[in-house]
């Protein structure tokens, strides 16, 4: 039985850690870890992380291991950048693990989960001569209490940024068919008519301008086909990733910025509004005796004659 | 002042429950789209989660998953049974009791949306003149268990079974599979993913169907019957079992008259007999919503009351009574008004 189509993607609104940080779990593959993170030499990361990779923007996978949900912890893999080290923003910025530095080894980036729990802002940063060059993502550990995430959102954390407004709440993910908005910025400041391009691991392509508050609503297009199920996302459901990218030259400087996640099939997939109509439709019918004036019976009390 | 504005406990009543269908509905438009700024995350209301615009969600979808992905599976790993997995349950259930301990069960008659919409469809089924369905006696005693079967089996039984394995997985949150709430609110927010069928499994499509048709029926229903959800509401049953702790109580002296009057069990959307016949802890039957209309419609000082810590909130009185039955009727038919469709015939 596939495990939950149940409420596909809607809000499951548990207080615990429950379903949280499967749901996030994103679909990288061993191979393509291990492909991408054979070592930290630049050229032979790009020249390893492009054939196998459906994007030649930097991204980030990360994939969660651990088989207690109180011990999940999650592995971050830089694909298409080269990085000497993931930094990690939780959403409680004040505390301890407000900002943190992952190192990285072969296999990636650990990220374990801090008792605060919550939305993590993940990226990898590369500065070589003039070009500097981000990846970024998301991701979630479920947490009853976790803080309020916007500040981590806005807070700013490098020059050229694309920041989702808002990320998909908890239990809850991007979903083919439906408007996501993002807010493009450099050193703080939206930047309007920005260039944004949208690629997707089922093979989509398109670009994107920001309006005069640097913000772009991007429809998250309905690429599954009908013959391949899309590889599982976490919760077995089936899922695809997105990237969103962003160049702008400043003072000499070339910057280039992604931001990563994954989408699942449209709220419609295996939904039909006709056969909800037609059920509800019949339940109404099965009531429509009801508003029918009854006539008074034998046995009636005096009140029940009078009312009838 | 407040006087004119609210003339009667009901007119109060029917403003506290337009704010809070607002509140809960599309609240969350205010509060901010993430989870975290829900108000409580276990309201004893039927607040959907599903409703993507809600400030709040009710504990049932909380219960469920708890069972379902904590509890559960914990159970069946048994080395692994610690306090630790039951505390998120145990915090779920404190937060909600926080809210209870106060309203007790006016959160049913004053805060659940499911509640007012179908208050709503009552008066509009007023003004299209259709009759009123009562519910006798010994038809209620029979509905009544429906909502504790509801809540031991949809609420706790099956998702606890999924859990562990002894169920499919799909039984997870079977309650909410069925719950009108869910789409009664999504549709109100203009959502229509909630009333398109799920028909990825037998499981899913064969409870979306019977949430669904029941729906249908409720909507309809209660243009002509008082809260016919309400009845088997498996929230009526989970709060009753903590109605006994909170301090605010329904409250009825013995009184001689009660026997030939009646009006109060007119006058209850819930057709509790009880409390035209009973006093002290058996008129506040776990049905009750606390809506009070008993007390307004109870012609006699002081019979009925609604007290907070003892202290006297609302009370019936004589005067009361006559200004109340000039407006509408105990059965809910508005007075001195047009009543289009009735008149036109
Ligand atoms: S479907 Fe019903 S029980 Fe489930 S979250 Fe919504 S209101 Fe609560
Ligand atoms: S009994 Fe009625 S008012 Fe109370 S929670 Fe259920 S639907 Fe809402
Ligand atoms: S007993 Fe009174 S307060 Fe309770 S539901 Fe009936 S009318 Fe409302």
């Amino acid at each position: 039985m596939k495990r939950n189509q149940l409420m596909l993607g809607v809000l499951l609104a548990i207080t615990s850690a429950s379903a949280g940080a499967a749901e996030s779990a994103p679909s990288a593959t061993e191979s393509m870890a291990a492909m991408a993170h054979s070592g930290h030499d630049h050229a032979a990361m790009m020249g390893m992380g492009k054939p196998m990779s459906w994007t030649a923007y930097p991204t980030l996978k990360v994939k969660s291991s651990g088989e207690s949900r109180e011990r999940m912890v999650a592995i971050v893999v830089p694909q298409n950048i080269a990085a000497d080290g993931i930094d990690a923003w939780s959403n409680n910025l004040i505390d301890e693990n407000g900002r943190r530095r992952l190192p990285l080894d072969m296999a990636g980036a650990k990220l374990d989960k801090p008792t605060s729990g919550g939305f993590h802002w993940l990226a990898a940063r590369e500065e070589q001569d003039s070009a500097v060059r981000v990846a970024s993502s998301v991701y979630y550990y479920g947490e009853r209490g976790a803080a309020n995430p916007t500040d981590m959102f806005m807070h700013q954390k490098h020059e050229l940024e694309i920041v989702p407004q808002p990320y998909p709440r908890e239990h809850s993910r991007y979903r083919a068919n439906e408007d996501w908005k993002f807010l493009v910025r450099f050193n703080g400041q939206p930047l309007p008519e920005q260039k944004i391009v949208l690629e997707t691991s089922n093979g989509s392509r398109s670009e994107l301008i920001s309006d005069a508050q640097g913000v772009v609503v991007v429809s998250i297009p309905d690429d599954f086909k009908a013959e391949t199920e899309g590889k599982k996302a976490g919760h077995g459901r089936p899922g695809a990733d997105f990237v969103l990218a962003a160049e702008h030259a400043d003072g000499g400087k070339n910057y280039l910025t992604a931001f990563n996640a994954a989408y699942g099939k449209s709220a419609f997939d295996q939904r039909s509004i006709a056969m909800g109509l037609g059920f509800t439709l019949l339940g109404m019918l099965g009531a429509v005796p009801l508003l029918r004036h009854r006539k008074a019976k034998k046995n009636d009390a005096p009140e029940q004659k009078a009312e009838a | 002042m407040l006087k004119k504005i609210f003339p009667t406990l009901g007119r109060f009543r029917f403003t506290v429950q337009i704010v809070m269908l607002f509140v809960t509905v599309y609240g969350g438009a205010l509060l901010g789209s993430y989870t975290v700024d829900r108000i409580s995350q276990a309201l004893p209301s039927l607040a959907c989660a599903f409703d993507k615009q809600t400030a709040d969600h009710c504990i049932l979808i909380v219960n469920q998953h708890q069972l379902h992905h904590r509890i559960g599976e914990a159970l069946v790993k048994a080395q692994e049974i610690t306090l630790k997995v039951f505390v998120p349950t145990l915090i779920s259930v404190a937060t909600f009791f926080a809210f209870f301990f106060v309203l007790n069960k006016a959160f049913c008659g004053w805060v659940c949306p499911m509640g007012t919409v179908q208050e709503l469809l009552y008066r509009i089924g007023r003004r299209l003149g259709r009759p009123l369905n009562r519910f006798k006696p010994d038809n209620v005693e029979r509905v009544r268990p429906v909502k504790w079967l509801l809540l031991l089996v949809l609420v706790l039984g099956l998702p606890l079974a999924a859990g562990m394995g002894y169920a499919a997985n799909e039984l997870g949150d079977p309650y909410c599979q069925v719950c009108p709430s869910r789409l009664a609110t999504t549709l109100l927010t203009a959502d229509t993913e909630q009333i398109a069928l799920r028909t990825g499994t037998n499981i899913n499509f064969f409870l979306g169907a019977l949430g669904n048709a029941m729906f249908g029926f409720v909507v309809i229903a209660a243009l002509a019957v008082r809260q016919p959800f309400c009845r088997i509401c498996p929230l009526l049953s989970w709060n009753a079992m903590f109605q006994k702790l909170s301090p605010m109580r329904l409250v009825k002296k013995q009184y001689d008259k009660c026997e030939k009057c009646g009006v109060c069990e007119k006058a209850c959307p819930m057709d509790i007999h009880e409390i035209g016949r009973e006093h002290g802890n058996k008129a506040f039957h776990e049905d009750c919503t606390l809506c009070g209309r008993c007390a307004e419609y109870c012609p006699d000082d002081d019979v009925i009351q609604i007290r907070f810590f003892g202290i006297r909130l609302f009370g019936s009185s004589r005067d009361y009574y006559k200004t109340r039955v000039k407006r509408e009727s105990p059965e809910g038919m508005p007075k001195n008004r047009v009543i289009w469709l009735k008149q036109a015939k």
